[in-house]
């Protein structure tokens, strides 16, 4: 009877004990699962010595990850003190002065990558492949997008935001069979997705009604933006921007195609485009007054998620439109920004640094990211994102097709040290011609006059060097599947 | 026999000291601002220890280019124009303001309110005000009747219009302020004795008034023109100097030559041949000062005058 009533006491204690530990164990064998790629980035990071570090970056950014900071500070003793708060679009210019300076103040710039070769070149950046090697992290990013992230062979960013352009167009007008039939009878062809950019035209200017309050086209045309529309153009025409003798090569047939296609939309474009950039334009197209556009991927997220959003539900996301200027249908996409974290080379909490920047682009960490509740700028670029149900939430799943299918063509800017002034020369050039103060044919014979200088003021054989770089940034498809 | 100090000796080292200190604070900026501007340093490419040394080359480059050249008549037909405005307006509310009446502190504050407002500020606040179908042209609209669509950001021969608008809106307090203590301090006896021989109010403005305001206007002029050739806030975060490059003015140039290409030396060099403008400005500008002065204290029986 004892014998009994101590198995049963034994058995109760036992059940009890299962009961308080069973869960806990499940649960950490659970996470254990799910965060072996957080663990092995912990595991290493707890070797190197507490530390505070200093960012720039944007708090718009930011505030998606902050959470992971403070959780990775508890996890490792290394968190995040203090933070520059600046927009992404002046952080090159300060991380520069950084680079000038040689400072240790900063230990991570979250920046436009395509700023990496300029960077680079002024000695702030720490590669880190020696750290992705020591905690097993891979960039498992869509397509050869991980290139965006490499210069001449090393890996300087970890992204958090993969910003790419897809394809808008509002299906309530896109969809109605009497607008379908009145394009078919205008036309003599069915109303179909726009597979290039005469196709597009042709669409936008049927469904450009400004005294109704709806623009044919959203894509912007001011002088900071408009150009990162040019290059899909030109790209998609076969165009590249230099021979390998680095001699410019804007003043092609696809540079001229190029061109034409940016000035021709002005035809269904809002009046006040020239000076329109996304603080305007998002809410246009997100209000309903846009019927089309090639746009960031993080729009089709505030189309979907934004309670005050008088759109949800009235978009088509698909391919960018591309062009058979070449001979064959080539379709090209754009990222530009695209947001990374940099590490800086000269501070001496540059390990921490980059402990921090994996941990933040680990799948499950990257994945709380792009789908955290709050609307920001970061958008899926990890190929796991495409399968998570949490980022569907956000996006949608026609959202998401369309964004990788758009990351399987998406290319860079001018991907070189000068970037930024590569760009402005082309972009203040487009911006003159699309205003009229310029002759379409001169934006490219003057553009290629200024990039002559730069590419003799920095030297033909360090750009040759990197030229490498630019092209294995390119897409290794025409069609996405 | 002791050596005794010159009279005036500690006075010279009185007033010497401040200047020596200041000379010794701003000399090394200048000093250094030259050694960048003789070298070829471009922030990506090699440290300012490293750079190469080319004379006189950036300023050569800077001379030869059609850009800059552009952006100094942009800059000269901003500051100009913003400047006749701030003139215009300001004049008009320091005569209004001159006489004492009730409630006129409150309007002197609400006058001075643009000037203490922070100029980014003001830019983001108009940009929303100034879109095409904003509250601006809606106001408009109503008060004449019909449909204004001016297109105040997006069109570049207006956009320049924008600029200056904002400038004279932001700005006239500073001209309000000096012409009113210039109105202020003016001799009340020239005034009725014109009045009492019988000059007519408009006369005596003419003839009396502005004459003797005239070294206060020339003042004000001159530093609201040289502080509008500076004028960058505004012009950067409404235009970024588009559309095309209407607005290209430059501090704008400057700015992206430096901080956008990177290339310190050509921002350096340009520095300097802006500065000489403005210093070759302030000088004429102290010429005319000197000349209305002279020719006020004529008028005043100061010397060869009659008093």
């Amino acid at each position: 009877m004892r014998d009994r009533m101590l198995r049963r006491r034994r058995f109760l204690r036992a059940g009890l004990a299962a009961a308080i530990i069973g869960p806990g164990i499940l649960g950490r064998s659970r996470a254990a699962t799910a965060g072996a790629e957080e663990d092995a980035v912990v595991r290493v990071a707890k070797k190197a010595k507490p530390a505070e570090l200093n960012g720039m970056i944007w708090s718009l950014y930011y505030r998606n990850m902050q959470r992971l900071a403070e959780e990775f500070r508890s996890l490792t003793g290394i968190g995040v003190r203090n933070i520059q708060d600046i927009s992404i679009f002046q952080i090159p210019q300060r991380a520069m002065a950084e680079a000038l300076a040689r400072s240790p103040e900063f230990d991570f710039f979250h920046v436009d990558s395509n700023m990496i070769p300029s960077l680079a070149s002024a000695g702030l950046l720490e590669p880190l492949d020696e750290y992705m090697a020591e905690t097993g992290y891979r960039l498992d990013m869509v397509g050869n997008f991980a290139s965006f992230m490499r210069y001449r062979g090393k890996t300087y960013g970890i992204p958090t935001d993969g910003n790419v352009h897809i394809q808008y167009i509002r299906k309530d007008y896109f969809e109605n069979p009497d607008e379908q039939k009145a394009f078919a009878d205008k036309h003599g062809r069915p109303l179909t997705w726009p597979r290039t950019w005469e196709e597009h035209q042709q669409i936008v200017e049927f469904f450009h009604r400004p005294e109704r309050g709806l623009i044919g086209s959203g894509s912007l045309r001011n002088r900071a933006n408009g150009v990162t529309w040019w290059y899909m153009y030109f790209y998609s025409a076969g165009g590249f921007p230099f021979t390998d003798e680095l001699e410019p090569a804007l003043a092609t047939g696809a540079g001229e195609y190029a061109v034409d296609v940016y000035l021709n939309l002005k035809k269904a474009s809002h009046p006040e485009a020239p000076n329109w950039g996304t603080p305007q334009m998002i809410p246009q197209i997100v209000g309903g007054h846009v019927f089309s556009a090639q746009y960031w991927d993080g729009t089709c997220r505030q189309i979907e998620s934004d309670p005050k959003s008088a759109t949800r539900g009235k978009f088509l996301y698909g391919l960018v439109p591309g062009s058979t200027r070449s001979g064959r249908l080539v379709h090209r996409s754009i990222s530009s920004p695209l947001a990374a974290v940099l590490v800086n080379r000269h501070s001496p909490r540059k390990r921490q640094a980059a402990y921090l920047a994996l941990y933040w682009g680990t799948l499950r960490n990257s994945t709380e990211i792009v789908s955290h509740p709050e609307w920001t700028f970061h958008d899926p670029w990890h190929t796991g994102h495409f399968q998570s149900p949490e980022v569907e939430q956000r996006y949608t799943r026609a959202g998401l097709e369309a964004i990788k299918r758009n990351l399987l063509v998406t290319t860079p800017p001018i991907y070189l040290t000068g970037h930024l002034e590569f760009q402005d020369a082309l972009a203040k050039h487009l911006s003159e011609a699309y205003i009229g103060q310029l002759a379409p044919r001169e934006v490219l014979t003057r553009t290629e006059e200024e990039w002559r200088r730069l590419v003799a003021k920095i030297g033909k054989r360090k750009l040759k060097e990197e030229l490498a770089s630019y092209k294995a940034a390119f897409p290794r498809v025409d069609v996405p599947s | 026999m002791s050596r005794r100090r010159a009279p005036g000796g500690l006075f010279r080292w009185v007033v010497l000291t401040p200047f020596v200190a200041l000379l010794a604070f701003i000399a090394p900026v200048f000093l250094l601002q030259l050694y960048v501007s003789l070298h070829s340093w471009t922030v990506y490419l090699t440290t300012w220890w490293d750079a190469e040394f080319v004379g006189f080359d950036m300023f050569r480059e800077v001379l030869t280019d059609p850009r800059f050249g552009w952006a100094i008549l942009r800059s000269l037909v901003f500051a100009g124009l913003s400047t006749a405005g701030c003139f215009v307006v300001g004049f008009g509310l320091a005569l209004l303001m001159a006489p004492s009446f009730r409630g006129h502190g409150v309007f002197y504050t609400l006058f001075l309110l643009p000037m203490l407002t922070v100029p980014i500020v003001i830019a983001y606040t108009f940009e929303m005000l100034l879109y095409q179908k904003g509250p601006v042209n809606g106001i408009l609209s109503a008060l004449l009747g019909t449909d204004v669509t001016v297109m105040w950001l997006a069109d570049p021969r207006i956009a320049v219009l924008t600029t200056v608008l904002l400038e004279v809106w932001n700005w006239t307090p500073f001209v309000f302020i000096i012409l009113l203590a210039g109105l202020a301090g003016l001799p009340r006896e020239l005034e009725e004795a014109a009045a009492s021989l019988g000059a007519s109010r408009w006369r005596i403005f003419l003839e009396v008034k502005l004459p003797l305001l005239r070294p206060v206007i020339v003042l004000a002029l001159v530093l609201r023109f040289l502080e509008a050739l500076g004028e960058f806030p505004k012009t950067w975060a409404l235009f970024q100097g588009g559309p095309g490059t209407a607005t290209e003015t430059i501090p704008v140039y400057l700015y992206l030559t430096t901080w956008h290409y990177f290339h310190v030396s050509k921002g350096a060099a340009m520095s300097y041949v802006v500065m000489v403008l403005v210093v070759g400005l302030v000088l004429l500008a102290l010429r005319v000062l000197r000349r209305e002065t002279r020719a006020l204290d004529r008028m005043d029986g100061g010397p060869g005058g009659a008093r």
